[in-house]
């Protein structure tokens, strides 16, 4: 077939002007592109490039049209040894384009790699300087910043109410804060702290070692409850936390850290509670057997008092009868106390000076006892005014707490009876204190209950304690005791006083 | 150091026979000149696997440079086949009876090697596009890259 060779001619050698513009303006861009990132490798990649297809296109394109023109002359033979080094630079050309194509890649990877370590190190770097340049105020920033943590964390241990305390893992103290010392009845830190042992303050020294198993086994014990000497003699309730510190369990040393509460006070309120309720059930339950015991108690009393006017006086049958009405008698005593206590019959309230009233009670006892060897001291408190009371039963109660101090007393001691005022002068306290060998601890929870004595069988119904409690809780009072074993025991019966005498 | 340079020259200008060394006389040229379009073909087509993998073509200046090197990928498969052409004298026979005419003479049934040829001649509108498209890229990404030198900052 027979083609025409123009279109052949014209686009090789207008495509040749073209390559040669078009990749010199390529290199060109390229450069500039480096020019603006020298040290960007990618843009070093694309000069490379640019650099061989402009080699490529002008030896092409420069060839083609000498090789056109030639055959527009009819000098075609002169191409033949010029065509073998065109040929030979285009494949060099594409040699280079290819291989720096094929190694860019890791290349770049590798680029990569050392920018972002040179910027890590340019970081470092900076900061190095940094450090260098304010080392000193950044030291001076954390001396403080930690002399104020300090001093806060001081606060708090030297503030707290409750005791902080550091022990090794023996159990040997370390630090103890104030209220800890106190807590503890170490007036002042002892020079030889750690020569203390901690299970040394415990009531029971068998609950120390429970505490310090567990602290062992688990690393810590959360509010258990323990008693700790008090410094008067008697035990303290206390919520125990701690912690093992440092070390782990497996190993010797670390410290453990102790915090402890007081709940002496929630402890005694808890108790008293309780022995609110208790006593308001036995209340209950023996006023319903009171009542139902004084009806025919009555009729058994009436019926003998019939039968004993008509025997005559100093006969058996007469003896008998009266035997019937004092044992009957004796027996609604009991019932009337029983029903005193349970509160089913209210007070009838009086203004009364209760120093009268203690004055009676102190002349009825001197008339009526063996006072021998037994010194009765009244010391009252004249600001007390007149109180809203049943005057013979506060004397009833007076006369139970000053006979069982003469019994406690024994045949030789000092009873005092005091007057004042509490809670800034809203309530009254008349206080009976004998020096008496006291009341045992395992004897306190139960004094108020009925039919509770330690007298001997005969001497007492065990009735006085409970009737005088619930009066005084008829009167809205109150009746506490302190006993120490050996230094004697005190009653205090708090009765509130009437708005009008108050102050207020 | 010239006397090395000149003897050079000469030896590329005046090759002959040496019987030390092997001679590359005939085809030798033509393997080696169509293996470089080969593995010119096989660089551009790594390029556009790097600049899709590293997602660079979502950048316009990467996307026609990219566009830059299918072109040439598909100028270099032109070439290639019309270099393999012009050696296969049993089938094809190019001869100019005029200046400005060509004659292509196949065997019976193959004339299509010679349209084939024919249109392979016009490489050109192949080669002058991937040219432009990575012109155009460059200039895109001038453009779109930071003003003054800057310390390295990966692309």
């Amino acid at each position: 077939m027979t083609l025409p060779f123009m279109p052949i001619w014209c686009v090789d050698v207008g495509g040749s002007i073209l390559m040669i513009v078009l990749s010199v303006g390529a290199l060109f861009s390229a450069l500039q592109l480096r020019r603006k990132e020298p040290r960007n490798i990618v843009w070093t990649y694309l000069m490379w490039v640019c650099y061989a297809l402009m080699v490529f296109a002008v030896s092409r394109s420069a060839g083609h049209i000498l090789k056109q023109v030639l055959i527009l002359m009819g000098r075609e033979e002169y191409w033949t040894p010029i065509r073998p080094y065109s040929g030979a630079i285009n494949t060099f050309s594409f040699m280079v384009v290819g291989s720096v194509t094929l190694f860019f890649e890791r290349t770049w990877t590798i680029y990569q790699g050392i920018v972002r370590d040179r910027q890590r190190l340019e970081s470092a770097h900076q900061e190095s300087i940094y450090l260098n340049q304010n080392l000193e105020q950044l030291v001076e920033e954390r001396t403080r910043a930690l002399a104020m943590s300090e001093h806060q964390y001081r606060r708090i241990f030297e503030g707290s109410k409750d005791m902080i305390l550091v022990t090794g893992r023996d159990g040997h103290l370390l630090d103890v804060n104030p209220a800890g010392l106190e807590m503890l009845g170490l007036e002042h830190r002892p020079e030889n702290l750690s020569e203390y042992h901690f299970s040394s303050f415990f009531q029971e020294p068998q609950e120390w070692q429970a505490l310090w198993r567990g602290i062992d086994r688990k690393g810590f014990i959360s509010s258990a409850e323990v008693d700790l000497k008090s410094p008067n003699g008697n035990r303290k309730r206390v919520l125990l936390s701690g912690g093992l510190e440092g070390e782990s369990s497996e190993e010797e040393g670390g410290t453990i850290h102790f915090l402890v509460k007081d709940i002496e006070q929630q402890r005694m309120m808890r108790e008293q509670m309780a022995q609110a309720d208790k006593l308001a059930s036995i209340g209950e339950l023996s006023s319903g057997i009171a009542h139902e015991i004084n009806n025919p108690l009555g009729i058994i009393l009436g019926y003998t008092q019939l039968m004993l006017r008509n025997e005559l006086e100093g006969s058996d049958r007469a003896a008998d009868l009266k035997t019937i009405e004092k044992q009957v008698r004796h027996c609604k005593s009991i019932v009337e106390d029983l029903l005193n206590f349970a509160r089913t019959s209210s007070p009838k309230k009086e203004l009364h000076d209760i120093h009268a009233v203690v004055e009676d009670v102190l002349h009825f006892i001197r008339q009526h006892s063996k006072l021998d060897g037994i010194e009765i001291r009244a010391n009252y408190d004249r600001r007390v005014g007149p109180l809203l009371m049943d005057e013979k039963k506060i004397s009833q109660v007076l006369i139970n707490l000053l006979m069982n101090a003469i019994y406690a007393v024994g045949g030789r001691g000092e009873i005092t009876v005091t007057t004042g005022m509490s809670d800034n002068g809203q309530k009254a306290v008349v206080r009976v204190h004998d020096d008496g060998p006291g009341i045992q601890s395992r004897d306190m929870a139960r004094i108020f209950d009925p039919f509770f004595t330690t007298k001997p069988t005969g001497q007492g119904t065990g009735l006085g304690l409970s009737v005088s409690y619930g009066i005084i809780k008829n009167h809205g009072g109150d009746i506490r005791v302190e006993s120490t074993p050996g230094q004697g025991t005190a009653f205090s019966i708090v009765l509130p006083i009437p708005a009008d005498f108050n102050g207020r | 150091m010239k006397a090395v340079f000149v003897t050079i020259l000469l030896l590329l200008a005046l090759p002959s026979a040496a019987a030390a060394t092997q001679g590359h006389a005939g085809p030798e040229g033509l393997y080696a000149h169509q293996m470089a379009h080969l593995f010119f073909m096989f660089a551009m087509g790594l390029l556009i696997y790097w600049l899709r993998r590293r997602r660079l073509i979502d950048q316009g200046g990467w996307r026609l440079i990219q566009y830059a090197a299918l072109f040439f990928i598909l100028w270099n498969l032109d070439a290639f086949v019309v270099h393999l052409l012009e050696e296969q004298v049993d089938v094809l026979s190019i001869s100019r009876p005029e200046r400005w005419q060509m004659r292509i003479e196949t065997p019976a049934n193959w004339s299509w090697v010679g349209v084939v040829y024919y249109l392979g001649k016009l490489d050109h509108l192949i080669c002058v596009p991937a040219v432009v498209f990575l012109f155009m890229g460059l200039r895109r990404l001038i453009r779109a890259a930071p003003q003054g030198p800057t310390k390295g900052a990966l692309p």
